[in-house]
C-alpha cells in the first residue's frame, strides 16, 4: 500500500514544536498520535532539531558590516563597467592591427620586384591541387581565428 | 570648442558612473542586516562549510545588487536573495566535486555545535545533515529553520511546487532515519 504524504495533525505538532511546547507542553492526545504516525513523529524529531540548531547556526556567524559590503559591491560594480567599456576598445584595436598588417602586405606587393615575379609564375589552381590539405587548414585557420578571438573576449 | 572623445574618457565615464544598483544604500543596508545572518546560516548548512558560506555571501547580496528584477515585498525580495544563495552554493559545490580530493560531506558545520554546546544530539543532527543530498538540506533548512512556506521553498529551489510535498517528506524521512529515532520509537510501539 502506498504511504499517505499528509497527515491531518501535521500542522498542529509543527505549531507546538516551533512554539516550544513540543513534547511536555504539548497536547497528551497529539503526543499519543504522534507515537504511532510516521509522518508527525518524524516531523517532531526533524523539525525540533533543525529549530534548536538554527539559532545556534545563526550566532556563530562573522558577518562583514553592511556599510562594508556595499562599498565593496559598489568597487566590483565599478571594474566590471570598466571592463566592459574596455571591451570593445579592444576588438576595434584587434581590427585595426589585422588592417595594419593588410596594409603593409598591400603596400610590400605593390612595390616588391621580387614579389611581382614570384606571383607571375605561380599558379593558384596548380598550387591548390598539389596541396589541398594545407590549403583547406589555412582557410579553416583564416576563419576559425577571428571568431576564436571574438568569443575569447566576448567571455572576457 | 569640442574636444575628441577618447578611450581614456570612456574609460572613466564607467569608472565614475553610480553603479546601478536594485536599491540604494539606506535601503540596502536596512535589508542585509535584517538577511545576512539567515543568509549566512543556510549557505553554512547547504554547502556544509563556514568558509564557503564567508565567501559566497557577499557574492550573493551582490548578485542581488545587480539583478535587474522587480520586487514586489519583502518576501519576494528574500526569497531571490535565497535563489541567489542556492544557485551559488551549487556552483561552489560543483567546483569542489571537480578538484581532487576535496571533502566533498563538508562536516566543518559540525563544528559549530561541537564548540558550542556539543551536546550528542547536535553532533548527531549535524553528522546526518552531513549526509544528506545539498537540496534535501536546503529543503529542510528553508521549511523548519526560515519557516518558508512549500511555494517559497520551490521558488527558490527551482522546484515545482506540485512535487516539493513530496520531495520533503522524503527529505524528513531520511534525515529521520539517519538519527535513527523514528525507527526506534515506532519498533518500540505496539
Amino acid at each position: 500500500m502506498r504511504q499517505p504524504l499528509n497527515c491531518e495533525f501535521e500542522s498542529e505538532v509543527l505549531a507546538a514544536v516551533l512554539q516550544s511546547r513540543w513534547p511536555h507542553r504539548a497536547d497528551p492526545k497529539l503526543q499519543k498520535h504522534a507515537e504511532t504516525c510516521t509522518i508527525c513523529s518524524d516531523l517532531a524529531t526533524v523539525a525540533g532539531l533543525i529549530d534548536s540548531t538554527r539559532e545556534q547556526t545563526r550566532a556563530s556567524a562573522t558577518l562583514p558590516d553592511s556599510g562594508r559590503v556595499w562599498w565593496l559591491a559598489q568597487v566590483k560594480a565599478r571594474r566590471e563597467a570598466a571592463r566592459s567599456a574596455a571591451r570593445p576598445i579592444t576588438a576595434t584595436q584587434l581590427i585595426a592591427g589585422a588592417a595594419a598588417v593588410g596594409f603593409a602586405g598591400a603596400c610590400f606587393g605593390a612595390t616588391s620586384r621580387w614579389f611581382q615575379e614570384a606571383l607571375a609564375g605561380f599558379s593558384f589552381s596548380a598550387a591548390f591541387a598539389e596541396h589541398t590539405a594545407l590549403a583547406t587548414a589555412m582557410a579553416a585557420v583564416i576563419l576559425l581565428v577571428p571568431a576564436a578571438a571574438w568569443l575569447a573576449l566576448r567571455r572576457d | 570648442m569640442f574636444r575628441e572623445v577618447t578611450f581614456t574618457d570612456v574609460n572613466r565615464a564607467a569608472v565614475d558612473a553610480q553603479a546601478d544598483f536594485v536599491m540604494d544604500e539606506e535601503t540596502f543596508r536596512g535589508f542585509y542586516d535584517r538577511n545576512a545572518r539567515g543568509v549566512w546560516a543556510y549557505l553554512a548548512r547547504v554547502s556544509g562549510d563556514r568558509q564557503t558560506a564567508d565567501d559566497l555571501l557577499q557574492e550573493t547580496f551582490y548578485r542581488f545588487l545587480r539583478a535587474a528584477a522587480e520586487h514586489d515585498s519583502e518576501d519576494h525580495r528574500r526569497n531571490s536573495l535565497y535563489r541567489i544563495a542556492t544557485n551559488l552554493a551549487r556552483d561552489a559545490r560543483r567546483r569542489t566535486l571537480t578538484r581532487p580530493h576535496a571533502d566533498v560531506a563538508g562536516h566543518d558545520v559540525e563544528a559549530i555545535a561541537n564548540r558550542t554546546s556539543a551536546p550528542d544530539t547536535t553532533a548527531d543532527f549535524d553528522r546526518a545533515m552531513s549526509r544528506l543530498k545539498p537540496r534535501e538540506r536546503a529543503m529542510l533548512w528553508l521549511a523548519y529553520a526560515e519557516g518558508a512556506s512549500h511555494r517559497e521553498i520551490a521558488e527558490v529551489l527551482g522546484l515545482r511546487p506540485a512535487s516539493l510535498k513530496l520531495l520533503l517528506f522524503r527529505a524528513r524521512r531520511r534525515l529521520a532515519t539517519l538519527l535513527g529515532r523514528s525507527e526506534t520509537r515506532h519498533a518500540a510501539a505496539p
